[in-house]
């Protein structure tokens, strides 16, 4: 065979490769534009243009007397008494909801993790509560917590006559909590549910032999071996309470954008869409929002920068 | 004889151990499904009787006419479940279809320049808040005067989600190499082998991303707030605000028949897909990024 020939083979067949690969990577790109596309409109250019607005005073309306205003936004918004009011009942309610949360969603795990028969028909019980859709969930827990005729007044009525507390004005902190945490126990079970069935029985089996009571399995087996489901639980959790908009805004009796929900459950993400969908202030509402979100993402980040004092990697045992 | 007595007494024990295990699940079962019972009850019930203290427990007689009148024509509910339905299956279908071929590709496509740059992206929109998209696309839709309609749910479809792309992702990186191999050695496309090799068999993904899609769309509340107007919104906005009498009084014993229709596709949903969407979601969804 002549080099003539071998290189013109060489090339044919680089050719060949060099066209499949073309093919594959045009077929690779035609897969997934209907998502790149989503990720560039609906993603990359609403927040571009979102982060702009905060710098104006655009009021959904008028583009002929936006003006810029620079960081103006972000600087009334710190002397702003209800952002600022806001904030701290988003931390109270922060406070309040995630560990209720995880402790109860833990314990729910806990519990379904025993090695019984028709453990599935309870499994699906406990989780019956995440699927129902945020209004109903609301109507459900108003007629509950009502002041005057709620199931929950009523039952303490029993022990203490004449209770007649206001969950739902007053208390709304901690109704707010009953509320999404009831909602929230399914999922939170089910991921605590599937770290512990990831535990290898053998380790467990091996600390009784040696002699450990449950307390110490628990304490010295179990609890190590599921801080990672804890942190990203945490993580999930923290991101979500601050997000929180929906059932305080529910728990208004009229149910509709401009209704103020009860002070004491007047969180973050109320204020901003208050600011935006009540008044029209797009400019200062985004600005709100953009500060909200670099103290959830500042807050994340510390909980991963702590994480490797108490998250168990298996690496640190060798 | 020691032995046998042995025997029975560790036998006993196991079976206080286990009356125990059920006790304790049977209570939590009945804690937690207390709310939804008495939703239930208080559905069946005059308002005057959900209006009086002490509080009544059960309806004197069971009031089925609430559920009649949830369905009465002058509240529309037919009306706004068609919404519902229209916009809940149309995104659902349409996420569905973009997310599982997103799915396709970033787990197929191991030689293609850029792929696992763009993945990170998917991994990355995962931790992103819901919150911080909100607002900012309903700037760029009411400028572009698609508020009031229902193509930003379309384009929500459209645009996939980066959720689902990843548990499609997780489910079709477990195919055999070699059935996609077979099929290109046969002559098959990649648009073939995706849509007659993987999608049937990826029943489990399809239900749990279905169910959820759905469940999403039809429990949201706040979205056709913002966008819809009362002429073309959802059941869910209707629900939020009580159902009112001729007079104009609220009646909340209706409102609450009116919420458990609302809920009861996504309860039905749920148990006939429970076992796919707790395990879909288990280890689809957070395990192996």
């Amino acid at each position: 065979m002549s080099a003539a020939q071998l290189r013109t083979r060489h090339t044919g067949l680089w050719r060949r490769l060099s066209s499949r690969k073309w093919r594959r990577t045009s077929w690779f790109y035609a897969f997934i534009a209907p998502w790149l596309l989503g990720f560039v409109f609906l993603w990359i250019i609403p927040l571009v243009l979102g982060f702009l607005t905060s710098m104006t005073n655009y009021d959904g309306l008028n583009l002929a007397n936006v003006k810029f205003l620079g960081l103006r936004n972000y600087a009334r918004s710190l002397g702003d008494p209800d952002a600022r009011f806001s904030f701290g009942q988003t931390l109270k309610w922060t406070a309040l909801n995630l560990p209720a949360w995880m402790i109860l969603s833990f314990i729910l795990a806990l519990i379904l993790n025993r090695d019984v028969r028709g453990r599935g028909v309870f499994r699906t019980l406990y989780y019956l509560p995440s699927v129902i859709p945020i209004v109903a969930l609301v109507w459900i827990w108003r007629i509950i917590l009502d002041r005057n005729v709620g199931l929950l007044n009523a039952v303490i009525s029993l022990f203490r006559p004449g209770t007649a507390i206001p969950w739902l004005t007053t208390h709304a902190l901690q109704g707010l909590t009953v509320i999404a945490v009831w909602s929230g126990l399914g999922w939170g079970m089910i991921v605590f549910l599937a770290g512990l069935q990831d535990i290898p029985d053998e380790l467990v089996a091996a600390a009784r032999i040696d002699g450990a009571s449950t307390l110490q399995v628990f304490r010295y087996v179990t609890l190590p071996l599921m801080t990672p489901v804890v942190f990203f639980v945490l993580i999930n959790g923290l991101i979500g309470s601050f997000q929180q908009y929906v059932i305080p805004q529910l728990l208004t009796p009229e149910g509709t954008l401009s209704s103020v929900p009860p002070r004491s459950v007047y969180l973050s993400m109320v204020h901003v869409n208050r600011e935006v969908f009540a008044f029209q202030r797009f400019g200062y509402g985004t600005a709100l929002l953009w500060l909200l979100f670099v103290v959830v993402a500042a807050l994340a980040i510390v909980v991963f920068r702590t994480s490797r004092y108490w998250v168990y990697t298996e690496a640190k045992e060798k | 004889m020691m032995a046998v007595q042995k025997k029975r007494s560790f036998g006993l024990r196991k079976a206080i151990q286990l009356a125990f295990s059920y006790g304790i699940l049977t209570l939590v079962a009945f804690l937690i499904s207390v709310p939804v019972i008495w939703l239930l009850v208080t559905s069946l019930k005059l308002d005057v009787e959900y209006n009086v203290w002490p509080i009544k427990f059960f309806p004197k007689e069971a009031q089925w006419r609430n559920y009649a009148e949830v369905f009465a024509p002058r509240h529309h509910i037919l009306r706004y479940a068609r919404n519902s339905l229209v916009l809940a299956l149309g995104s659902t279908i349409l996420t569905i279809i973009t997310s599982s071929m997103g799915g396709f590709a970033f787990s197929r496509f191991q030689d293609v320049t850029g792929r696992d740059e763009l993945f990170s992206i998917v991994v990355a929109l995962l931790i992103v808040p819901a919150m911080v998209t909100v607002i900012p696309q309903f700037i760029v839709f009411s400028r572009l005067r698609l508020t009031n309609t229902y193509w930003p749910w379309a384009l929500w479809g459209l645009g996939g989600s980066a959720y689902y792309i990843f548990m499609f992702r997780q489910f079709f990186l477990s195919f055999p190499k070699e059935l996609e191999d077979a099929a290109e050695v046969d002559g098959c496309n990649p648009l073939r082998i995706y849509w007659q090799i993987f999608l049937p068999n990826a029943k489990p993904v399809l239900a749990t991303a279905f169910i959820m899609g759905f469940g999403g769309v039809w429990g949201d509340w706040f979205t056709p707030l913002i966008y819809l107007t009362t002429e073309n919104t959802t059941l869910a906005v209707k629900i939020a605000s009580a159902y009112v009498n001729p007079q104009g009084y609220k009646i909340v014993t209706v409102t609450l028949a009116a919420c458990v229709v609302y809920m009861l596709p996504l309860v039905i949903m749920f148990f006939l897909g429970q076992k796919y969407i707790l395990k879909g979601m288990l280890t689809s969804g957070l395990k192996g990024v």
